[in-house]
């Protein structure tokens, strides 16, 4: 991302893959990529991007860009990465690489807005797939409603299974990845209207979105995660059946083993390599190491303390762990 | 070459990828096929520049290699 225009490159920054389509005045036709929490690549495939690209190329033609809009506005000013005010100091205790990621640039706007005490962990959630509404794109053909969750926002505005997504407050969408960025900017409680087209017919529905609509079950993915809360300090595997059926636990338990201690909170807590961790206050579901992070970081604050339950050796231990006052540089 | 094939290859691609200079810095790589097909341009402004010039639209991708 290095030297690139922060103001008119505007996307999910968590992700590792993301295409725009563009004409030569660097105006917006269509968007590409995206994910679901659970699928890095739901919405990529070779029918899908073969599809739009046939789309763009007609609207190449007969001059279809996106119009100028907070969806996808021109960009009057140039905001590169070092604009960030802690991008530079990031940047430099890395010594492997100068490359700036994308998800650099939103970890380094979050560490901006910890410094100022703005960030929250809502934050994290950016770019909701339109499933958390209910509402389930095809793969293959992104325009396509394949599937509608019951009683959803989606299903109660009206929408359902083969309805052609037409464009969204207006915007144009050809894409999962279209509908993301009309999500994004969607309200965090309220309302959006969603025009589809059922047998020919348009129709506009307006989309109830409740409270909290935005946050999805499963961040872990997303590199930002690590800046809205502390982690664990140390890695390790989910036990196998054979490790479970010995300690007696059940496969929807969680059991993860340490393999890897590299924070100083961790081994101040006594965190050992080889440790199986059975509970994290109290909290006993089964998760995978990226998700018991996740779950820290978005469920206690920096400096907490927690409760760590580890089987040592067919002993249970209680570890008491004071998480770090903030992320690390 | 089938139709998809000629269809992408009839889309001007466009790929910005880190560099490996300093930061802002940036020496950018000169263009190069990927997969014998494609020539991938790591240059924004002379994508626009090529866009322009051949009358076709552009495939501006980050990819990240972590």
């Amino acid at each position: 991302m290095n030297g690139v225009n922060l103001d008119q490159f505007q996307f999910e920054y968590d992700l590792t893959w993301m295409a725009i389509f563009q004409n030569a005045a660097g105006q917006n036709y269509a968007r590409y990529g995206g994910r679901e929490d659970d699928d890095a690549e739901s919405h990529l495939s070779k029918d899908s991007l073969l599809r739009v690209m046939k789309q763009v190329l007609e609207l190449h033609q007969s001059g279809g860009v996106q119009a100028d809009s907070k969806y996808e506005p021109l960009a009057t000013e140039v905001t590169t990465p070092s604009a960030i005010p802690t991008l530079k100091t990031m940047m430099e205790k890395r010594k492997d690489s100068t490359c700036i990621h994308c998800h650099d640039i939103k970890n380094s706007r979050f560490r901006h807005l910890h410094n100022t005490n703005e960030l929250k962990k809502s934050m994290v959630f950016t770019y909701p797939s339109p499933s958390l509404i209910g509402l389930h794109v095809d793969r293959d053909q992104q325009d396509l409603t394949a599937s509608v969750d019951r009683d959803s926002p989606a299903w109660k505005a009206g929408v359902r299974e083969g309805d052609l997504l037409q464009s969204s407050d207006g915007q144009r969408i050809l894409t999962f990845a279209d509908f993301t960025r009309v999500l994004e900017l969607a309200p965090s409680e309220g309302a959006l209207t969603l025009t589809v087209k059922r047998d020919r017919t348009k129709k506009t529905v307006t989309v109830k979105l409740p409270p909290n609509w935005k946050k999805s079950s499963d961040p872990s993915w997303r590199p930002s995660v690590g800046m809205i809360g502390p982690g664990g300090g140390f890695w390790g595997k989910s036990a196998n059946d054979q490790q479970r059926k010995r300690f007696g636990l059940r496969p929807d338990e969680l059991a993860i083993r340490v393999t890897f201690i590299w924070a100083q909170h961790a081994k101040d807590a006594g965190v050992k390599m080889s440790d199986i961790v059975v509970s994290v206050d109290g909290e006993k579901s089964n998760m995978t190491m990226r998700q018991f992070h996740a779950w820290l970081q978005l469920n206690r604050a920096w400096g907490d303390e927690v409760e760590l339950a580890v089987l040592r050796k067919g002993k249970r231990i209680t570890l008491n762990m004071t998480l770090p006052d903030g992320p690390s540089e | 070459m089938s139709e998809s094939e000629r269809l992408c290859v009839a889309i001007l691609t466009f790929f910005l990828l880190c560099p490996s200079a300093a930061a802002q810095k940036i020496t950018k790589p000169a263009m190069q096929k990927i997969d014998g097909t494609i020539t991938w341009v790591y240059d924004y402004e002379k994508g626009q520049r090529i866009s322009k010039e051949t009358g076709k639209p552009m495939f501006v991708v980050f990819r990240c290699e972590r």
